[in-house]
């Protein structure tokens, strides 16, 4: 054995060990500018479950972080499915597909998400309004149609955050489908496959490595742009973080709550992604 | 088995095929030579359509497109002459993310709706001819180039077809890969297949072709015997081009 005070000594200087060191430093100040300003410790660990799960509720993980991640799961899938038809669009010789795709990626990407979000819930029930003094018995006749006009919270804050992300996503998708090369195309077609099988079984199977990474980057920034949707009402995590606060005067509290938890689950999410681009690496042939 | 009649290929402005036409009757073997860029690769694609004609019309095994014929019915015949013809091509195109026998298998199943079992049967078959049975699980990277040609080979004798096309199937392959994928090449001319190959290999011209098609420009400059194109070319650019091409060969 060596010197035991050595290795202490080696560890001390290594660079691992000063960046920890940093990282307790500044937290440690936090804790102690939390002091004093006289952080109310006890309220956190008394409220922190109703705020995340719905604690003592009935409706018990029902709200809070499960909706915030059920926003963000079925939001990603529905921006996949945008991206790729958008990608389709954009890929396409058919000016009405390049137009619409086109078009649709300028003005979301082109407008913040907020105001997207408020379009959709504030907006829209403004032309079902006007469409039903139009036409007699609108809601009625075309109930299909006012029901999306007048799509709840949960729903709207899911549409607004596929719409959004499938047109940043459209790119991906783009980028994901060209990098597989012409011949692949060819060779499917020239062996009878329709265009919809070449895309399905030859040309997505080998666009989905260079686009499987960007998306769960997107996934982690959804998950956290989710809370966005907080402001048309949505009891996600935010949400109920921003009312306790605000009804007890413990804001500072409740939102620490609120951010603890989505910097968990980032890192949780971070972990996950990494570990599927070292798979997608190592299987690249 | 073949007629091209009065094809043309414009891409922009460039006039790439001007009228076209070729007869390849069932069993023959023709090799299209000629110098870079005068359109060999275009009148193959044209063929199966990978490449739309300007004008002019194909007919394979009596699947005729005709530049009248629109819409669906278009489409219906189209997919009918790319099924009655195989490609190979030079770059193989084999796709990656399977592996070989599933390379060979996978229009099998979704083109011809195979059931998998006979699928694999007549899979293994066709790679017990190009003589890579034991690669059946390999992934293409991890294949030669000789290889995997001879795996897009296999993959477009499985669909049955009546004609096949290659477009320079050995030029991206090192020297010593070549003799292997001629070999299967002319195992498969043997067997009768109808054959239009695009090609460098002045051998495998000699030795299997029936007629040589010297092309320029766009246009079939001179057609003949090899053996006739080869040692009396009657064109002066036919001329040229052997001197010069067999010249800076050997
Ligand atoms: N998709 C395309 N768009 C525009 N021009 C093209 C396209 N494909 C081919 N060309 C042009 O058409 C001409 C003929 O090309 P082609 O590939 O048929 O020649 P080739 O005889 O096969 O030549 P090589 O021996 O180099 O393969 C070339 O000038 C080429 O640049
Ligand atoms: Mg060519």
């Amino acid at each position: 054995m060596t010197d035991p005070s050595l290795a202490v000594r080696r560890l001390a200087r290594s660079f691992v060990f000063k960046v920890i060191l940093v990282w307790l430093v500044i937290l440690g100040c936090g804790g102690l500018g939390f002091s004093l300003i006289r952080l109310n410790v006890g309220f956190i660990g008394e409220w922190w479950r109703f705020i995340v799960y719905g604690e003592g509720t009935s409706d018990v993980w029902r709200v809070g972080l499960i909706t915030t991640v059920f926003i963000s799961v079925i939001s990603i899938i529905g921006a996949i499915i945008l991206a790729f038809l958008s990608a389709l669009g954009r890929l396409s010789r058919n000016p009405l597909a390049y137009g619409i795709s086109t078009f649709y990626v300028s003005l979301i990407r082109g407008t913040p998400l907020i105001v997207q979000i408020f379009i959709l819930y504030f907006g829209l029930p403004q032309i079902n309004q006007q469409l039903a003094k139009l036409i007699p018995n609108f809601e009625q006749q075309f109930s299909l149609l006012s029901n999306l006009l007048l799509l709840p919270a949960l729903p709207t804050g899911i549409l607004a955050l596929s719409l959004n992300y499938g047109a940043y996503m459209t790119e991906v998708f783009r980028a994901g489908i060209q990098s597989v090369s012409k011949g692949q195309a060819e060779a499917a077609t020239a062996l009878g496959m329709t265009p919809g099988q070449t895309m399905w079984r030859i040309v997505l199977p080998q666009a989905i490595r260079i686009i499987i990474p960007p998306v769960g980057n997107d996934f982690i920034a959804m998950t956290k742009d989710s809370a966005l949707v907080s402001v048309i009402g949505v009891q996600e995590l935010l949400w109920r973080a921003q009312k306790v606060g605000v009804q007890n005067f413990r804001s500072m509290e409740t939102l620490l709550i609120a951010a603890g938890i989505y910097w968990v689950l980032t890192i949780a999410l971070q972990a996950i992604q990494s570990r599927i681009e070292k798979r997608l690496a190592r299987g690249d042939r | 088995m073949v007629r091209i009649t009065n094809l043309h290929k414009v891409f922009g402005k460039l006039n790439v095929l001007k009228g076209i036409s070729l007869e390849v009757s069932q069993r023959e073997v023709v090799c299209v030579i000629g110098k870079s860029g005068s359109g060999k690769s275009t009148l193959l694609r044209s063929i199966n359509f990978l490449e739309e004609p300007t004008s002019g019309s194909i007919e394979v095994d009596g699947v005729e497109v005709t530049p009248a014929l629109t819409g669906r019915q278009r489409k219906e015949r189209i997919h009918k002459v790319r099924l009655l013809t195989g490609m190979v091509f030079q770059d193989f195109n084999l796709f990656p993310h399977k592996s070989v026998i599933d390379n060979v298998i996978e229009a099998l199943l979704i083109v011809k709706k195979i059931p998998r079992a006979q699928a694999v049967e007549i899979g293994e078959s066709f790679l017990g001819k190009v003589g890579l049975i034991d690669k059946r699980d390999e992934y293409p990277a991890r294949l030669s180039g000789g290889q995997k040609q001879r795996v897009a080979i296999a993959r477009a004798l499985a669909m049955d077809p009546k004609v096949m096309l290659f477009d320079e199937p050995t030029s991206a392959l090192d020297p010593e890969l070549i003799g292997e994928v001629i070999n299967v090449m002319e195992a498969v001319a043997n067997e009768g297949m109808t054959m239009i190959v695009v090609t460098h290999e002045i051998s495998f011209a000699r030795d299997t072709a029936d007629r040589v098609v010297y092309m320029e420009d766009g246009n079939i400059v001179e057609e003949g015997a090899p053996s006739q194109i080869f040692s009396v070319p009657q064109d002066a650019r036919t001329q040229q081009f052997l001197q010069r091409y067999l010249n800076g060969r050997s």
